[in-house]
């Protein structure tokens, strides 16, 4: 006979207290794996849908005189120094290539038209309007894509110049219709200049290939941007790769807030298992005062006690962290989704029963410490009422 | 050679009315392989006399001697291991754990030892053949009647192999017949070697004991005729 021995015949004998404490366990850990499992993916998918928003990567050449677009100070559009397309193919080749979301190169050009200065902006119309997904554009039907023969314009374009959807627009001697106009964006790279087909202004500027800058969505919830942009700045020679910190800044604070609300929640249950396991451990022990008497009278040493106590306590714990485990991982997997009403799919995660496991047998060891203790103190006469 | 001794021991104890002095000056010595009993009428102090003998309950003030061992000097770990290797208690109402079978409460003592199980499980074995119960090891105390748990106590007390038993009021609770069957072993366990210190209030018992004091309010007194 161990001591492990006296350990498993008296859970045995305690089957409802034992089920207790495990239900217990099995809630605290049930509910935080739930919740953690749930709040991840509700992270991923805002950081995804952020990170959709817009770039949060600039991709710039690496020289010369500024001018300013969205924010950052980009190349000026007369300057000889530029990009071309081959660097495209390139992007595609960085370790963490697949969180390029969207590559969304853009060559600028500026030209009169009315006697005015616009700033035409040659984009690849189907990853720029998966770029700017929170334009709100007049005369364009939702997913359809502008051909190459149609421009669309910021409005304050529109408005001095006069036009509206439909109508046609000749720029640098050749005729575009107005797919569409952009409503106000607040922002002067949107508002005030014309969207053209990347190919068919590089032919009217006569500048084959050549691309001013390229934004890109990198989805980087689960990547460190810091890494990526590193990683584009050694595959592009001559280049300046940006991150755009007031995107990531604001999907950040939003994930912490998401992160903030998790642990505190976490950190509540923690407590509530913690006093549920610490009660019933107090009340076990009163339970088998005589009996622990008993154990002290015959030569037991104190820690002997507290090891019976704690390895009960463990065993518990360990078990109720593994249902715990199963229960709150298989609910997060089979209605976390839909709960959160989230498209990212929450995946079993094996490393997480290890902590649950470990985190479970912390937990109750730690809440019986102080019954084990109060346990292994008692005094052997008076447990027995022996006087 | 005596292998206790105690020395001006008292015990006072706090109770509602003000301090209970339970053991007042007491002196004993007990020669090893000794069968003692300790006799006296209820609240007399002879429970809380074993229980101070038996490592248990450290006295207010004086000394006991066990082997040449200060005993209540021994730091609280080392009195655990005292009793261990020294001492097997016979309790009241055989303080058996219900959950444990005949065979299971006999190994106790041996959780803490070296012993492999196999080891373990032969001693326990051999000794409840000793007590006669090597048919009925592996019942629950529920299952077995009085003077059967009674047996199992006393098994549990020896496996050890301890130099003194400490039994309190062991026939107490048994019909006759069945407490002399356990004085019947209680004898030959002393004529054995062992040191017995038994509690009765049993003037019957006393044929079985070489040697008995008498103790009344605490204090130790010649045997009275009437008892």
């Amino acid at each position: 006979m161990r001591l492990t021995d006296i350990t498993l015949q008296n859970l045995r004998r305690r089957k409802m207290r034992s089920a207790l404490l495990v239900l217990s366990v099995v809630i605290g850990v049930a509910s935080i794996i739930f919740l953690y499992s749930t709040t991840q993916v509700m992270k991923e998918d805002v950081a995804n849908k952020l990170d959709q928003f817009g770039s949060n990567i600039l991709i710039l050449p690496d020289s010369g005189a500024a001018m300013n677009f969205g924010g950052i100070t980009v190349e000026a559009p007369t300057q000889v120094k530029e990009l071309d397309m081959s660097l495209i193919p390139l992007m595609q080749t960085i370790k963490n290539k697949e969180t390029l979301a969207t590559i969304a190169p853009k060559l600028l050009v500026d030209t009169k038209i009315n006697g005015q200065t616009i700033l035409l902006l040659g984009v690849d119309f189907r990853q720029e309007l998966r770029l700017k997904k929170w334009w709100k554009l007049n005369g364009l039907a939702k997913d359809q894509i502008p051909s190459t023969n149609e421009v669309i314009l910021g409005s304050d374009v529109a408005r001095s110049l006069g036009f509206s959807p439909n109508q046609t627009i000749t720029i640098k001697e050749q005729e575009f219709r107005v797919a569409g106009i952009i409503q106000p964006t607040g922002s002067t790279e949107n508002d005030q200049a014309i969207f053209i087909d990347l190919t068919v202004l590089q032919k009217l500027a006569n500048r084959p290939n050549a691309i001013s800058l390229i934004e890109t969505a990198a989805l980087c919830y689960t990547c460190p941007i810091e890494e990526v942009t590193q990683q584009l700045s050694t595959k592009l020679p001559g280049t300046k790769v940006t991150a755009l910190k007031s995107t990531l800044e604001s999907r950040d604070d939003t994930v912490n807030r998401f992160n903030l609300f998790a642990r505190i929640v976490s950190l509540i249950l923690f407590l509530a298992s913690s006093l549920v396991i610490t009660m019933t451990m107090k009340a076990s022990v009163e339970e088998r005062t005589r009996e622990i008497g008993i154990l002290r009278a015959i030569g037991f040493r104190k820690r002997h006690i507290i090891q019976i106590i704690l390895t009960e306590v463990g065993l518990l714990g360990s078990l109720g962290g593994l249902l715990g485990y199963l229960l709150g991982m298989g609910a997060a997997v089979r209605y976390g989704s839909v709960l959160v009403k989230t498209q990212v799919h929450i995946p079993w995660q094996a490393n997480l029963l290890v902590y649950a496991i470990l985190a479970s047998i912390l937990l109750s060891l730690i809440a019986s410490l102080n019954p084990a203790w109060q346990a292994a103190r008692l005094d052997p006469t008076e447990s027995l009422r022996y006087m | 050679m005596s292998l206790i001794k105690i020395r001006e021991v008292t015990k006072n104890y706090k109770g509602g009315d003000g301090v209970v002095e339970a053991l007042k000056t007491i002196n004993l010595e007990i020669a090893e392989g000794e069968f003692l009993a300790l006799m006296g009428p209820s609240g007399s102090g002879k429970s809380t006399l074993l229980s101070v003998l038996g490592g248990l309950n450290p006295p207010t003030s004086g000394k006991l001697i066990i082997d040449d061992i200060d005993v209540y000097a021994l730091a609280p770990e080392r009195l655990a291991d005292f009793r261990h290797e020294y001492v097997g208690f016979v309790f009241q109402q055989y303080q058996l754990i219900p959950y444990l079978t005949a065979l299971e409460n006999v190994m106790l003592p041996l959780a803490i030892t070296s012993h492999t199980a196999k080891e373990q499980r032969d001693m326990a074995q051999t000794v409840l053949d000793k007590v006669g119960l090597g048919t009925k090891s592996l019942r629950l105390p529920n299952q077995l009647s009085g003077g059967e748990q009674n047996r199992v106590a006393i098994a549990r007390a020896i496996v050890n192999k301890p130099a003194i038993i400490f039994a309190d009021e062991p026939t107490g609770s048994l019909d006759s017949k069945t407490a002399i069957e356990l004085l019947e072993l209680f004898q030959t366990l002393n004529q054995g070697g062992l040191t017995i210190i038994m509690v009765t209030h049993n003037q019957e018992n006393l044929n079985w004991v070489s040697r008995s004091v008498f103790i009344r309010d605490g204090v130790l007194v010649p045997i009275p005729e009437e008892a």
